[in-house]
């Protein structure tokens, strides 16, 4: 009998998004689910960007205090660093406004990140601190500060999405909208977002990463049904890229932080740089575009994994 | 199809605090409310009611019956609360209806008391540990249910088989698996099951404006596979019912089949 | 697999003529599904009906058993491509590659049986040998086999063998044992099923690419042999990926019958890493067995997990277990949370106590992994519960205090619990987890105050 390949139909297809200003790259615009080259175009790979902080991280594990405490006290280096490491864009995070770290005023953060705009000019994603009230008073200032960038700013939830995303729109960044684990969610966040006259073609969703062994497969789900039903079923509201915030879930795990004397757990380097590398490749898998992470080793098994996979497309 | 009443319950504030004070004012006027705008029955829902949960029943029953000559469904998890509640009640309107017994041990109490006062018993297909994942898992349920209920003798025809709604916003695929489980539960017996739902948990978590669109259309499809009774808000559905029946033949059209 | 009721329903004439015993053709469908009635009790069931019952009782993926008596192992069986549609069945089987002519077998055995790890109330490990006849020579095979056998009689076993004389060999000593025969390609593929058939074991058939394994499937089950695995043979992530995709696809989207079997990996990899993330693909993407070419206890535990993780029902709210946890380093002047042991309510409370950064012991109760309004409303987190659930966790000990937080959605359970639990004051916390952070940081400011 003759096998005949048996090829999904696809209706939708995933807006591309390019960011940077003078370096540029691009993520999305594929018609088909993740790395099925043999039924739609992937025209871009999947977009890993190195996370540094904006001031010196208070529970980085130390298998990452090893890589980074040099240079964490001062982002630019940090981000000089990642780019040593072959960064191709890079995601710097506000910590320090958080209320219960040093609540930084937005000023303060504003020159901090002028400075390391001029230096560095590595695409950017600029992450607030993830605390609803303080990212809607200090993302919008951030916004304009790199008006011009081309910036993805991020992340609008549904308790602060008006302000963040009308000071994106009016910087001409594209804009991380995150939802809790819920497809729909998801869906309706998007909804409101676009009804604000925000473009569609430069969202992107965060369906709220996990790491593996901690919710990993709510959101493996999620990511999968929102490209089934982008792709498939054509929902225009789910077929922007994902993005999966690995790094920030991954090293608050036990697993990359109990040392090696847990005997049954094996050593603590490989363990914490294959938690990453795993979660990682597996959200990809499931559908993100984008990654955040954080260990340069796991970043290049990633990117080896990447490879790997494209090499089946030449075929 | 049987309408149940559903607005009186514990869930609603105004509701829970006329309970609490004992405030028949209240109670009376939405248990008229259901009456006029077509209820036949009236669900008193008191909640889990642990500590005067009998005290409270027996209060809602005969509160809702001084006002309207309807039947009462009585539901609660309390099996104290739920014996005193129909040794209050008024049979001359029709038979109470126990608000429900489960595939879960804990439950099967109120088998007994249905078998003991031969009152109807709402028969929810769900087991211990969870929540049925699809149709064919609520209809092994029900299988294992009439055999149990067989055991404490009560007849098949008393048991209403409710295949549990969910919320749509929660468990979207659920909904379709309710319908199907209404089809099928039907099949389990000649003369078919009964079948009831508890409509508007569909739209639990829901904006509000949207609630009664999402209860009534699935209230439609619900009809249209043979749904024998519903616990609603009764002028909520109002129009459906009386839409549906006229265009499934169940009752004659006139221009104004609405009014009537 | 069996048919369900449902799918026996469909079969049968629906006429309700009673002749069977019972009311109706779905009640009896119900019956013959449970194996307490049988389909012969169908006076109207045609000899139609019961050859496609027969069929279709048939799984789109066969399911295959293997291993011994006292470690019986499942695989295959799937019915859906998405985690989220239905649980997936059967969780992949992993196995070390051992090769005849290692000197230092019995170490490898020793890494196959000090595999296992303790996660989420679960022991994990590998569970088979795949043995390989590297020496192509059947006298050191069949030695290796007797270590392993003397060191670890009951594991299952996967023979990868070059010839039909070395797998008859085998198979003759193994006594109490259903191994899977490995080594049915092109070349030898009717001498091999052959011998599986005259074992009676499952029969890996390999070839590279999907459409060089659909004849020899069609072959091998034309000489008898129903129990087949398949190995296309992938050279890279990307052609397993594709690989296992055209076979799952086939099987359950098109019904394809000499695709609709297991699949067996072997992993690869430049390193110890690269060979974790090729088992990654092959636990996500629809590997039934997954063959490691060396353990290593990171890369158990995270390939444990993610098979754990994924094998996982989308449809049962995940459980936490019931206990007291800790959350930071409390002591015994921390605050207390009480809430249910729904896994997604777990995960937000807890982050945010982390958030928090206030230490706290957090109470996780079982209400069968509903949420707090549902588990409330079901009466499985009520007062009397909740009560009984406090005084038997042993945190009385743990406290110098006798404060209890419940969920803001349970408020109207504060007096029915504080009646219940003498000497205890309920304290209402916040109706969402996002709130939990500002609420505890005035909590203990208040309590600071007193």
């Amino acid at each position: 009998m003759k096998f005949s390949i048996i090829k999904e139909s696809y209706t939708g297809s995933v807006p591309e998004i390019t960011f940077g200003k003078n370096r540029k790259v691009s993520f999305g615009g594929e018609k088909s689910l993740p790395f099925l080259f043999f039924e739609g175009e992937h025209p871009h790979k999947p977009l890993i960007s190195f996370e540094v902080q904006d001031s010196p991280p208070q529970d980085y594990p130390k298998e990452l205090a090893k890589v980074y405490s040099s240079v964490w006290d001062d982002p630019v280096r940090w981000a000089k660093l990642c780019e040593s490491f072959g960064a191709e864009a890079i995601a710097l995070r506000l910590m320090s406004i958080h209320p219960d770290t040093t609540d930084a005023k937005a000023e303060d953060v504003a020159d901090k990140l002028k400075k390391f705009l001029n230096e560095i000019d590595l695409p950017l994603i600029i992450l607030g601190c993830n605390h609803t009230e303080k990212d809607a008073e200090v993302l919008p200032i951030v916004s304009d500060v790199a008006r011009g960038f081309n910036c993805i700013i991020g992340k609008a939830q549904e308790g602060n999405y008006k302000t963040i995303a009308a000071s994106a729109m009016a910087g001409g960044h594209s804009l991380i909208a995150m939802s809790e684990l819920d497809v729909n969610l998801a869906k309706q966040l998007n909804i409101l977002i676009t009804q604000m006259g925000f473009p569609a073609n430069k969202l992107i969703i965060d369906p709220m990463c996990s790491a593996l062994g901690y919710g990993f497969e709510y959101t493996y789900s999620v990511m999968e049904r929102i490209r089934i039903a982008g792709l498939i079923q054509g929902d225009p509201m789910l077929s922007s890229p994902m993005v999966a915030d690995v790094g920030f879930y991954v090293w608050k795990t036990k697993e990359t932080q109990a040392e090696d004397e847990n005997s049954q757990w094996g050593s603590l380097h490989e363990r914490g740089i294959i938690w990453e590398a795993v979660t990682a490749c597996s959200f990809l898998l499931s559908g993100a575009e984008l990654l955040i992470m954080r260990h340069p080793e796991a970043v290049n098994l990633v990117k080896y994994f990447i490879e790997d996979l494209i090499s089946t497309k030449e075929k | 199809m049987l309408i149940i009443g559903e607005r009186l319950s514990v869930i609603s504030k105004v509701v829970r605090e006329a309970m609490e004070k004992r405030d028949a004012e209240p109670i009376k006027r939405i248990a008229i409310e259901q009456w006029k705008a077509g209820a036949h029955m009236i669900e008193a829902n008191i909640g889990p009611a642990e500590d005067i949960g009998d005290e409270i029943m027996e209060w809602m029953v005969r509160t809702i019956q001084e006002a309207v000559p309807l039947p009462v469904s009585l539901d609660t998890t309390n099996p104290l609360a739920m014996e005193a509640g129909l040794k209050v009640h008024n049979n001359e309107f029709g038979k109470p209806l126990i608000n429900s017994t489960s595939f879960d041990p804990e439950r099967f109490i109120f088998l007994e008391l249905a078998a003991k006062y031969n009152a109807p018993v709402i028969a929810l297909t769900v087991g211990k540990g969870g929540l049925p994942r699809d149709a064919e898992e609520r209809v092994e349920i029900a299988l294992k249910l009439l055999e149990k209920a067989q055991e404490y003798g009560i007849s098949l025809e008393d048991i209403y088989l409710d295949p549990l709604v969910l919320q749509i916003a929660t468990s979207q695929s659920q909904a379709m698996e309710v319908v199907k489980a209404v089809r099928l539960f039907r099949e389990l017996n000649d003369p078919p099951m009964k079948t009831i739902v508890g409509l508007s948990n569909l739209s639990n978590g829901c904006p509000k404006h949207l609630r009664p669109i999402l209860n009534k259309h699935f209230l439609t499809l619900l009809m249209y596979e043979g749904l024998s009774a519903a616990i609603v808000n009764p002028e909520e559905v109002r129009e459906t019912i009386k839409t549906v029946n006229v265009l499934t033949g169940k009752t004659l059209y006139a221009h104004s089949y609405l009014e009537i | 697999m069996a048919l369900t009721g449902i799918e026996i329903f469909k079969l049968l004439p629906k006429t309700n003529c009673k002749k069977c015993g019972f009311p109706t053709c779905l009640a009896f469908a119900m019956k013959v599904a449970q194996g307490q009635a049988k389909i012969e009790d169908c006076p109207e069931a045609s000899e139609e009906i019961k050859s496609k019952l027969r069929d279709a009782a048939t799984p789109p993926i066969i399911e295959v058993q293997f291993g011994t008596d006292s470690m019986k192992l499942k695989i295959g069986g799937q019915n859906v491509l998405f985690r989220h549609e239905k649980k997936f069945l059967n969780p992949t089987v992993l196995a070390l590659e051992v090769a005849d002519d290692d000197s230092e077998i019995e170490t490898r055995i020793d890494e196959v049986l000090n595999s296992s790890i303790e996660r989420v109330g679960e022991t994990l490990r590998i569970e088979a040998i795949y043995l390989k006849n590297r020496s192509a020579d059947i006298s050191k095979y069949r030695d290796a086999l007797e270590r392993i056998l003397k060191k670890a009689p009951q594991i299952p076993l996967i023979l990868g063998v070059s010839s039909s004389d070395i797998a008859i060999d085998s198979l003759s000593i193994l006594k109490g044992h259903r191994p899977i025969l490995h080594g049915a390609t092109a070349e030898n593929i009717e001498e091999m099923a052959k011998v599986a058939a005259k074992f009676n074991v499952p029969l890996v058939v390999s070839a590279k690419g999907v459409e060089a394994v659909i004849p020899l499937t069609e072959k091998a089950k034309a000489l008898g042999v129903g129990d087949l695995i398949i190995n296309a043979e992938p050279k890279s992530i990307g052609e397993l990926l594709r690989d296992n995709t055209f076979i799952a696809r086939g099987a359950l989207k098109k019904q394809i019958r000499s695709v609709g079997y297991p699949i067996i990996t072997f992993a690869w990899g430049k390193d110890d890493f690269y060979e974790t993330i090729v088992s990654t693909v092959g636990i996500l993407k629809y590997s039934s067995i997954l063959v490691l070419k060396r353990t290593l206890p990171w890369k158990n535990l995270a390939l444990f997990t993610i098979r754990q993780n994924i094998y996982s029902d989308p449809q049962v709210p995940m459980q936490v277990k019931q206990g007291i946890y800790r959350v930071g380093e409390p002591d015994d002047k921390s605050p207390f949370i009480v809430t249910t042991n729904f896994a997604l309510t777990y995960f937000l409370v807890k982050g945010e106590i982390e958030n928090s950064k206030i230490p706290v012991w957090l109470g996780i109760m079982d209400c069968d992994g509903l949420s707090v309004l549902t588990a409330w409303a079901a009466g499985k987190f009520s007062a009397s519960k909740i009560a009984q659930f406090v005084k038997e966790s042993g945190i009385e000990e743990k406290l110098n205090h006798r404060e209890l937080i419940i969920p803001g959605y349970v408020a109207m359970l504060k007096a029915s619990i504080e009646d219940k639990l003498s000497g205890w004051k309920v304290v209402i916390g916040t109706k969402e987890a996002s709130g939990i952070p500002a609420f505890l940081r005035n909590y203990v400011r208040s309590k600071n105050d007193r």
